[in-house]
């Protein structure tokens, strides 16, 4: 139990058995074949069947018929009522293809955009894209430039969130490793992000960013490796359950603006 | 007839607050289960629940219907039960880590022969499943009650989890193999 590969190297491995178990292995038949002819494999098969078929499907106490209702009341004072908003949500599901059809001009417009700002400039999308230049005149294309920079946010703080999440449950060096690498390619972008929140005067997003860059260098940073003790460490003193906190409302706030274009943007205006 | 959520969704998001209530009771009991599951403890999934519920309010703009609500919510409450084991993990490790060790002495007891009594002997099963539940990580863990108490896919347990397919499988797996070492005393007298 335990090892992937026996000797010959012609067994299945037990990631390959798991997958059969859950049925989720690309090569089924080949697997099931397998399985009938190797006598090893079908053991160590049926050991794996017994370990978790063992293992008790936690059946969850019974609650109430009214349990909804209790929770209801429970949560219902901190709600805020919503206030109308001017988007009409009733065009939820057959506006659907429409909006499609806009998010994909919008992309063709930024790709473009982004493309030839590439090659003016060559470096510094981001910060390209925040100057405000607008010499060539070109119809439109400070609001293309905007969506642009409003995407890198969003992309950027996307990314932010997914490793933030990784380095809460990281556990051992062996998950560590990518975290580090991810924190060096982060660490450049976050720079140019963080240049241009403080150039729009967002104070919510710079201080989210500021925090951020502290967290990326002291990962991106530990000469050998994260160990167990160095994640708790960062975990404790950077709060990092608080600051994936921000960037999901950050996200959230981007990521709500984003088919709407850069222009309506509440606090990220940059 | 029963309204959809999404007519729910727009009303609540129109300013009628209580239209909210019509969800939280229609899949408390959904949420709860899971949180169950994940977190592996009544209390601890009651309030999974309730924090379920609220981060949902407050994103309820952002979710624009693209997936059902029961999804959308089912991912919340997965979200709000890994962050809860992994805050419990930590408050339990800055305490003392002297828990452990004795858990695993009780579990390796369990002998068919020697214990008669065969509601003790699944209480020691019961013990040992919970301590090597424990042993997981909050991302394992989640994962692997996604997977082997909820079925739910690669696919979507990456989506629940925000993570790559191939992280996600690869959590299960690690959940596996952790489990099966902790629960292999439990085979030596069978």
């Amino acid at each position: 139990m335990g090892k992937h590969m026996t000797a010959n190297g012609q067994h299945l491995s037990e990631e390959e058995l798991i997958e059969h178990y859950y049925g989720e292995d690309a090569a089924v038949s080949h697997v099931a074949r397998h399985l009938k002819a190797c006598a090893k494999c079908a053991a160590e098969y049926s050991a794996l069947e017994r370990d978790l078929g063992g293992v008790k499907i936690l059946a969850a106490p019974p609650r109430g018929e009214g349990y909804g209702h209790e929770v209801w009341r429970s949560i219902r004072g901190s709600l805020q009522v919503y206030e109308p908003k001017k988007r009409n949500w009733s065009g939820f599901g057959f506006r659907r293809p429409l909006a499609l059809a806009t998010a994909c001009a919008l992309l063709i417009a930024a790709a473009f955009v982004a493309g030839r700002a590439w090659q003016r400039k060559q470096t510094q999308t981001v910060a390209v894209a925040n100057s405000p230049t607008g010499r060539d005149g070109e119809i439109g294309h400070g609001e293309a430039r905007e969506r642009v920079v409003v995407w890198v946010l969003g992309d950027h703080l996307d990314r932010s969130e997914r490793l933030l999440v990784e380095l809460n449950h990281a556990s051992g060096k062996d998950a560590a490793e990518p975290l580090q690498s991810e924190a060096r390619e982060l660490l450049a972008s976050n720079r140019l992000v963080r240049q241009s929140a403080k150039q729009s005067g967002d104070p919510a997003l710079d201080a989210a960013l500021d925090r951020l860059e502290r967290l990326l260098v002291e990962v991106a940073n530990e000469p050998n490796g994260l160990s167990e003790s160095d994640l708790n460490r960062l975990r404790q003193e950077m709060n990092t359950d608080g600051l994936l906190f921000d960037v999901r409302v950050l996200r959230s706030r981007v990521g709500e603006q984003q088919p709407n274009g850069a222009a309506g943007l509440k606090g990220v205006s940059l | 007839m029963e309204e959809s959520d999404h007519a729910i969704c727009r009303a609540v998001l129109a300013g009628d607050k209580d239209a909210y209530g019509t969800l939280v009771t229609r899949y408390s009991q959904v949420v709860f289960r899971v949180a169950y599951r994940i977190t592996g403890n009544e209390d601890d999934a009651d309030e999974v629940v309730q924090e379920t519920f609220l981060r949902g309010y407050q994103k309820l703009a952002a979710f624009e219907g693209r997936s059902s609500f029961a999804t959308w919510i089912y991912r919340i409450a997965s979200n709000c039960a890994l962050d809860l084991v992994g805050r419990r993990k930590m408050e339990a490790q800055s305490r003392v880590a002297e828990e452990s060790a004795p858990e695993r002495g009780e579990a390796q007891v369990a002998d068919i022969k020697a214990g008669p009594d065969r509601l003790l002997l699944s209480r020691e099963i019961e013990a040992t499943q919970e301590a090597a539940m424990r042993s997981l990580t909050a991302t394992e863990r989640t994962a692997f009650v996604l997977r082997h108490m909820e079925d739910r896919s690669t696919q979507e347990i990456a989506a629940v989890l925000d993570i790559a397919p191939n992280a996600a499988k690869q959590a299960v797996f690690r959940a596996v193999q952790k489990l099966r070492r902790e629960l292999a005393p439990l085979w030596v007298n069978t």
